[in-house]
Order: C-alpha cells, then sequence, then structure tokens
C-alpha cells in the first residue's frame, strides 16, 4: 500500500498541474481524460484487438525462437566439436539489433503477423541458444555418465535426464527473451507494421491525441507486467 | 590404458569369477576409478581388453551397473527417491504397474520404504547411497561395479552398507568389482583383493581372502586371518 502513494501524489498533481494550465494540454493530457480514453478503447474493443495482435506476434516469434533455441543450444551443448564450427558464426550474427533486421524482414514477408513475429524469433533466438548452451554445458557430469550406463536412447536422455537437469537455467534465458519479445514486436509496430499497440500509439501521437496514447502506454506496461508474473508462476 | 602420453593403467590384467566379490584397492591417484570406467565402458581402452562372459566391452551396458562415490552428483535432483529407482526400472523397459510393484521392493530391500516420495537432497548421504544402490540393483545386473561408494560415509553407516551389500549380492548372485582405499574394506568384503601401486597404475598384489562368510564386523575383523592379510598388504600400499 505504501508503495501506491507516490504514483498517486504524481497523478494527483498532474491532474492539478493541467487544469491550473501549467502542463501543456498536448503533450500531457490530463489522467481523467487518459482514463476516458482507456475505457473507451476497452469498451469499443480496439485496445484489446490491438493488444492481441501484439501478443500474437510477440508470443509466435518467442515460440519459435524456445524451440530452436533450445534445440540448438541443447546440440551445441553437448558437442563442442560443433560449437567450434558454429560457435564463431553464432557470435557474428548475434550482435546484429534485431530491428536492423525490420527492412529485409519486410521484404521477404510484407507488412503482416509473419514479418513481425520472424524480427521477434530473430532478437529471442539468441539468449536462448546462450542460455541452453550454458545449461547444457554446466550440468553435473555424473548425470550423463548415469544416462549412458543405462543405454537410454538419444532422445529419452535428452528428455529425462539432460533438459531436465539444465532446466533452471534455460529458463532464464527464456524469462529474458519473452520481455524482449514484446519490446520487439511494439517496436516494429511503432517503426511501420500497421498492427497492433505500437502502431495503435504511434497513429495517436500522430492525430495529437496523447490521451489515447497515454491509455495505451500505462496499458502496455501493465500486460507486460503480467506477462513476466504469469511466467514466473508456469516456469 | 593411457590418456594422452601418460599412462595410466598398465598390465593390470585379472579375472573375476561369476559371482565373486572381487576388491581392488590402492593409493589415490593409482587409476582405480579409471579401471572401473573401463570395465562399465565408459572409457574407451587404449590398449588390451575387457571381456564379460567372453564378450568383449565395447560401451556401456545395463548388465553393468554402477555405483558412483558421490551419490549426491549420482541421483538426479528432481526426481523422488522412487523416481531415481523407477528410471532405471523404465531403462530396462519394465512399464507399469510391474514398475510400481519393482520399485517398492527394491525401496523394502533397501530400507527406503518410508522416503520414497522424498527427494535425494532431503536425506542423509548414507539414505542417498541407498538409493543409488538401489536403481543399481534395479537393473538386475550381471557386474555390478561400486566406486569408493562408502568413502564419504561416516563408520557405523558405512558397516551398516557393507554387510547390506555383501547380503544381497550374495543373495541376487551378483558379481562385485568393488574400489575402495580402504585396505580393511577390501579385506572385509572380498573374496578376491587386488591391490594395485601407483605411477602407472598395476597390480602390486593379488590375494584370495580365504575367509568363510557370513563374515561379521566385530569377530571377522579380530580374525588371526583377516589381521595376516591386514599385514601382508599394508606394506604393499605404504611402498
Amino acid at each position: 500500500m505504501k508503495g501506491a502513494l507516490i504514483p498517486v501524489l504524481l497523478l494527483v498533481a498532474w491532474e492539478a498541474g493541467s487544469r491550473a494550465g501549467v502542463l501543456p494540454m498536448d503533450s500531457f493530457s490530463r489522467p481523467s481524460d487518459i482514463a476516458v480514453a482507456f475505457a473507451r478503447g476497452i469498451g469499443d474493443g480496439t485496445i484489446l484487438l490491438a493488444t492481441w495482435q501484439t501478443f500474437e506476434a510477440a508470443l509466435s516469434g518467442f515460440a519459435c525462437a524456445a524451440i530452436a533455441g533450445i534445440l540448438c543450444g541443447a546440440i551445441l551443448g553437448l558437442s563442442p566439436r560443433i560449437e567450434r564450427v558454429v560457435g564463431p558464426s553464432i557470435d557474428a550474427l548475434r550482435p546484429i539489433p534485431s530491428v536492423a533486421l525490420i527492412p529485409l524482414a519486410l521484404l521477404l514477408f510484407g507488412f503482416g503477423l509473419t514479418m513481425e513475429a520472424s524480427v521477434v524469433a530473430f532478437a529471442c533466438f539468441w539468449p536462448i541458444v546462450l542460455m541452453t548452451t550454458a545449461a547444457v554445458r554446466g550440468i553435473e557430469p555424473r548425470l550423463p555418465d548415469v544416462a549412458r550406463s543405462l543405454e537410454l536412447s538419444f532422445i529419452s536422455q535428452m528428455k529425462k535426464i539432460i533438459l531436465p537437469a539444465a532446466l533452471g537455467r534455460i529458463t532464464v534465458g527464456l524469462r529474458l527473451a519473452l520481455a524482449i519479445s514484446l519490446v520487439v514486436a511494439v517496436t516494429v509496430e511503432i517503426v511501420l507494421n500497421p498492427r497492433g499497440l505500437g502502431y495503435s500509439m504511434i497513429g495517436a501521437q500522430q492525430a495529437l491525441r496523447s490521451d489515447i496514447m497515454y491509455a495505451e502506454l500505462l496499458w502496455l506496461g501493465v500486460v507486460g507486467w503480467l506477462l513476466n508474473y504469469v511466467l514466473r508462476k508456469i516456469l | 590404458m593411457s590418456f594422452g602420453q601418460r599412462a595410466v593403467l598398465s598390465d593390470v590384467s585379472f579375472e573375476v569369477a561369476a559371482g565373486e566379490f572381487l576388491c581392488v584397492v590402492g593409493p589415490s591417484g593409482c587409476g582405480k576409478t579409471t579401471l572401473l570406467r573401463l570395465l562399465a565402458g565408459l572409457l574407451p581402452l587404449s590398449a588390451g581388453e575387457i571381456r564379460v562372459d567372453g564378450q568383449p566391452v565395447r560401451g556401456p551396458s545395463r548388465e553393468r551397473a554402477i555405483v558412483f562415490q558421490d551419490y549426491s552428483k549420482a541421483l538426479l535432483p528432481w526426481l523422488t527417491v522412487a523416481g531415481n529407482v523407477a528410471l532405471s526400472l523404465e531403462a530396462c523397459q519394465i512399464a507399469e504397474p510391474m514398475r510400481t510393484t519393482r520399485v517398492e521392493e527394491l525401496l523394502g530391500k533397501m530400507g527406503l520404504q518410508n522416503a520414497a516420495r522424498q527427494y535425494p537432497s532431503q536425506l542423509s548421504g548414507g539414505m542417498q547411497q541407498r538409493v543409488q544402490i538401489a536403481r543399481a540393483l534395479a537393473q538386475e545386473p550381471k557386474l555390478l561395479l561400486m566406486d569408493e561408494p562408502f568413502g564419504a560415509l561416516d563408520a557405523i553407516t558405512r558397516q551398516g552398507l557393507q554387510d547390506e551389500v555383501t547380503r544381497l549380492a550374495a543373495e541376487e548372485r551378483t558379481t562385485v568389482v568393488f574400489i575402495t582405499h580402504d585396505l580393511e574394506e577390501a579385506i572385509y568384503l572380498g573374496d578376491q583383493v587386488i591391490v594395485l601401486a601407483a605411477n602407472p597404475g598395476r597390480i602390486a598384489e593379488k590375494i584370495a581372502v580365504e575367509i568363510p562368510r557370513p563374515r561379521s564386523q566385530l569377530e571377522t575383523r579380530e580374525d588371526r586371518r583377516f589381521l595376516a592379510y591386514r599385514h601382508r598388504l599394508f606394506g604393499l600400499l605404504q611402498r
């Protein structure tokens, strides 16, 4: 409860400031106007639709990255020989800022979900593959001995021993990637993809509707927090 | 056996009869664990040959179960005691409901029936080592390989487990190769004791222990023959 003190005071000061004409209306909408804009956006479904579009892209990109990243990471972690061959290429590709791939993704896929998800997947892939490689390499060396002496097949070694043993650190990679996925999805929408919350926000800004822009910004904070919360619960 | 240029074991040649309890004792760094890993098939041989029932060893096999010294690292921490034992049965393609029955039976045998739902980290060292032994026995191995299994346990727990392992090995007619650095343990448990010398690891002495079974912690260890073996082998470990 004490943590709410500062936000509440700020809101009150903000409302009072803009009513007194101290704050410029075009960049600082009144909190009351923002609340109205938010209620309207929820009521007519625009915010919910945009949220769904953003999440659809963020989560599908994240899911592709998770599958590919865990698979590649497990292989790289298990085989130092493959790692020596592939490692330098990874180090070369990894520093490319994912948003720099937006023009390429647009050329390949055109506007829409696929293009956005592909950029998200590129961004999410690296933390997952790096964490999985390190996690698999770092598991207790006794465990592969146990797996081998039980003559488990490669698949069941992975499923029953290697991946569960590495799960803790893989989860860290997944959490990092999930946070990145939302950032990148919104970025792609703000830059050019005509869908989702990012596009809606940039539209509101250009139409000088800062009340809508603020409403969506705060909403994005809430859903981002929720996403992290849910992930913390399930992983 | 050598790692690169360094010879770890050289000219180590011995036979173990079916159902025999062989103890290998030697100073640290003499290649005891390497020898065991070779027998398990976890390490490839650089020279020579290992045969089990006439078949050369080419890799790990479920017929050869291993009990590692570091029990806390060899158990799967995310599985319960029952889960750890069940994994071994699963690997042997034993399906439910048979698997559950076997797990209960094995846990009962190792005195773990009350710990079935606990996780390894909740158990004492001795109990964890019991879980590892139960997991190894679940494989119904022809050959049980034990790498200093009681080295990290307190004296009382160790003596209890020594007697249980000998009893179980006799019941199941399992052949055991038991690595230890404890000379008395080797004589107490073994039908045959091999003493290794270091640099490179080689056989310093091979003796047959002719003390009748069942042996007892008190009387056997005070037995004239026991002391004679101890005297004879003690000198070898000092050199």
